[in-house]
């Protein structure tokens, strides 16, 4: 069958970097793709205990109020007169590294009445960021107080999304020992440690000492951009901290097995495997691989053989934590019928270490892999996220390099990779 | 078509009745494709067009019917579009069963693979009983989901009879009634082409598009159909029950309140305008700007998950607002005294001007999207609406428009709660 459609696109981001003298990096981005204009600003800090929970909450309480817009209320209201001009700030967790993640999105202004739209925006999320509402040497009492008691029903809300929360505790068990148990919104003991003042100090140490990464992608004039940040965002820094996504390797004797009694109407199980190959490896791109035959998606061995041959469950994948070396596998089933999955899993695990991997298998993981990443190039989020990914693991990869290196994978690497996967933890969330 | 959002949307019809609909986006690395047909979970009784035979289906059936396309005499078509490097997908709703995939790749095998196991049922007993096991966890896992379980439950208040107050799944009970020939009846009367809607966007030519859909519909040789008679039931303006509380293992209850709509029966323009109008309402009431999320939210009632919306179709519409709360009695009381707040005092223009140049935003940020295009546009089609229509229809609305929306909409003896609380 001759292909009638043509294959047109752009395979590369390529981001033009700069850094400012006080070390932050701006990356910028221009293209007429999107109708929108996407900043990000990303704050890294090594996840530990000692700081989570405050690294947490700042996001949440900068969104309350600044100097200019000293309620959340008053920011709304001028950010929807900027034809609904979004804008935040959340938290991320990759490996071990916590990141403080502020978003803002602006429409382009060739589409709407209001040429200085960007410049407003970005006005107002440099006063978010940087001019903090401040009384008495710490952020806005009141502020700190409502946020923290909001943290804390959000980190115990996690336990109604059963799906999530068996993911979480499984990791949490598997790492009981590293920084990676930690969750990414913190401890909910550690908020009582916490006031105004302490979190402020915190905050600004954290704008003085850890690095920042800047993204704009959009349809902008890269210099005109680039300046107009430099201006807004060379405020004077310290010696900036390291931070890294602390891979470990660990090879498992005996697999650690946790239970944990909820009222249900489906199990859920999830199980935790060391993958001992780190993003920056040669044979991560193996690993990939083999996390697609295995669950990553439809033609995978877990959605085959789990769903479509036993009928246990309606999910049943396997993901890869890139940063921290870490997979996991995740299906809803039957209680009773547990340890049927838990066998089926196994003969799949073993079949892929005895090379048991049909060209089906192994072409479709490949495409669908291949698939995927020229995908990404269609979202603002994902080209950046990518990019950050790559950036954290000190490897500059470039869209391009990742599919040609997916191309060069053979069924003989996606074996040796296999001989270093080994499970770690089975958490499973049975009935009371 | 529209030069200002610069977006042009091409469209043909085939013989058969089949609305083939294209965007062209050349700077975009995918394509991406929906066939959908205006079937849903809601269209449980019928009249089947060719022998006019009146049938009363199990619950859940159009659901089942959507995981069931996916086999075919050869196998599953999930992995002959995984062999092309696609990705494939389906869902069903109240009102349209969809099927998509999208590609970087083999466009043209893609789209004639679509339009090939959307066209042709192929159901055998074992496979649908095997596919009971498959769909019962998939309402397990809805059972377990306290947001899920909220809206079902509001729904079942509001709404005494209409369909839409069970779950689109069905429950494991009803599905298990479900065999072969009633799958074959069911797809036969609503997977006619000109009940359907192919929509294609990403780096296409349309002409190739229609090329293509005109040569394999012209193999067919399908026949007309008429209309497809839908059985409804009588419903009631009233809610069925004011409130409904369940216990559930989680931590902190969870409300939604919502309000019956009863000015329905229609679709198309009007339809559209009826539910901008209720979204700028929505907003101006509830939205982050609004005086009442400030109170609410220092009050610690409410977090930045509380959100609101309304859902609005040709036969029924509803809106819903809540989120987790500690205090469900609390937070309804607030909302109710500021509804009626609201109803006593009208609307400020400056808040509806405001909502407006947000709503326009909102809509041109989210055309960055091809799914978000394609969905909405397949899901409005369904209506009578074309997407395209949005900014016109938003530019026209009037504050009039919404005070009358306000004093109409917000009658709370057609007001129902729902709840679930910590076991």
């Amino acid at each position: 069958m001759s292909e009638i459609f043509e294959e047109v696109g752009v395979l590369d981001q390529t981001f033009t970097q700069k850094t400012l003298k006080n070390g932050i990096n701006i990356y910028v981005h221009s293209t007429p793709k999107f109708k929108t204009t996407t900043f990000c600003m990303f704050i890294h800090q090594n996840l530990a205990r000692e700081t989570a929970t405050k690294t947490a909450l700042i996001p949440f309480v900068l969104k309350r109020g600044s100097k200019s817009f000293p309620t959340s209320r008053k920011m709304n209201l001028f950010l929807e007169e900027l034809y609904g001009t979004s804008m935040g700030g959340d938290i991320l967790k990759r490996g071990e590294i916590q990141i403080m993640q502020f978003f803002m999105e602006t429409v382009n202004h060739n589409y709407i009445d209001d040429k200085s739209i960007l410049i407003k925006g970005l006005t107002a999320f440099k006063d978010m960021i940087l001019d903090p509402l401040v009384e008495d040497g710490g952020f806005k009492e009141d502020y700190v107080n409502q946020e923290k008691e909001i943290l804390k029903r959000n980190i115990e809300s996690l336990y109604n999304d059963k799906f999530n929360y068996a993911i979480e505790r499984c990791f949490q068990e598997m790492c009981k020992d590293e920084a990676f148990s930690i969750y990414k919104y913190g401890n909910v003991e550690d908020l009582e440690l916490i006031d105004n003042k302490i979190l402020y100090n915190y905050y600004k140490e954290c704008l003085s000492h850890c690095p920042i990464d800047f993204f704009v992608l959009g349809d902008v004039d890269e210099e005109e951009i680039t300046d107009l940040i430099e201006d807004i965002f060379s405020f004077e820094r310290k010696e900036i901290t390291q931070v890294k996504p602390d891979f470990v390797s660990k090879f498992i004797e005996k697999p650690n097995y946790v239970e944990e009694k909820q009222d249900v109407n489906q199990g859920k199980l999830t199980m935790g495997f060391r993958t001992n190959t780190k993003y920056s490896d040669k044979d991560y791109y193996s690993l990939m691989v083999y996390n697609g035959i295995l669950g990553g998606g439809t033609h995978s061995k877990l959605f085959q053989n789990v769903r479509e041959k036993a009928s246990l469950a309606y999910y049943a994948f396997s993901r890869l934590e890139k940063n921290k070396g870490l997979m996991l596998i995740s299906c809803g089933i039957e209680f009773d019928d547990k340890d049927r999955a838990i066998d089926i899993i196994n003969q799949q695990l073993e079949d892929i270490r005895k090379g048991n991997i049909t060209d089906y298998e192994f072409d479709s993981t490949i495409k669908s892999l291949v698939n995927s990443y020229k995908e990404a190039a269609d979202s603002p989020s994902m080209i950046i996220s990518l990019y950050l990914d790559s950036i954290i693991n000190g490897t500059q990869r470039t869209t391009e390099d990742i599919i040609e290196n997916l191309y060069k994978v053979s069924k003989a690497d996606v074996i040796n990779v296999a001989e270093k996967i080994c499970l770690d933890t089975v958490f499973f969330l049975n009935k009371k | 078509m529209d030069s200002f959002i610069r977006e042009r949307l091409f469209s043909k019809e085939t013989k058969n009745g089949l609305k083939v609909f294209v965007i062209p986006k050349k700077d975009y690395n995918k394509i991406f494709a929906m066939y959908s047909t205006h079937y849903g979970s809601i269209d449980s009784e019928f009249i089947v067009p060719d022998t006019g035979e009146h049938l009363k289906v199990p619950e859940g059936i159009a659901h089942f019917l959507e995981h069931k396309m996916f086999e075919m005499e050869y196998g599953n078509v999930f992995d002959k579009f995984a062999e092309l490097g696609a990705s494939s997908n389906a869902f069903t709703s109240y009102t349209n069963t969809t099927y998509l995939f999208s590609a970087t790749s083999h466009f043209e095998e893609n789209l004639r693979l679509l339009l090939e196991y959307v066209e042709t049922p192929y159901f055998i007993e074992a496979s649908v009983e095997k596919e009971k096991g498959i769909i019962t966890q998939e309402l397990r896992m809805y059972e377990d989901e306290p947001e899920w379980q909220v809206l079902l439950n509001l729904l079942k208040c509001l709404y005494h009879k209409h369909p839409v107050r069970i779950d689109i799944g069905g429950t494991v009970e009803s599905i298990q009634k479900i065999d072969v020939e009633t799958l074959y009846k069911c797809y036969n009367t609503f997977y006619h082409p000109s009940n359907m809607i192919l929509f294609v966007i990403g780096c296409v030519e349309p002409e190739k598009v229609f090329e293509l859909v005109e040569e394999t519909h012209n193999t067919k040789g399908l026949t007309p159909q008429g209309e497809i008679k839908r059985i409804y039931p009588e419903e009631p303006p009233t809610v069925y029950k004011s409130s409904h509380t369940v216990q559930l293992d989680v931590n902190e209850p969870l409300f939604l309140t919502g309000f019956k709509d009863i000015d329905v029966g229609y679709d198309g323009m009007p339809l559209l305008k009826k539910e901008i109008t209720t979204g700028i309402l929505l907003e101006i009431m509830f939205g982050r700007s609004s005086e009442l999320y400030e109170r609410l939210y220092e009050k610690g009632l409410i977090d930045d998950r509380f959100s609101f919306g309304y859902e609005g179709q040709k036969d029924y519409g509803f809106c819903t607002i809540g989120g987790e709360t500690k205090d469900p009695d609390t937070l309804h009381k607030e909302l109710s005294e500021s509804i009626s707040g609201y109803i006593k005092r009208g609307i400020d223009i400056k808040d509806f001007q405001r909502v407006k140049k947000k709503f326009t935003g909102e809509f041109i940020s989210s055309l960055n999207s091809l799914e978000f295009i394609a969905s909405t546009f397949v899901s409005y089609y369904h209506k009578n609406v074309n997407f395209f229509d949005y900014l016109k229809v938003l530019e026209e609305i009037t504050i009039d428009d919404v005070t009358k929306r306000l004093n109409t909409f917000f009658d709370f003896s057609r007001n129902a709660t729902s709840v679930v609380v910590p076991k």
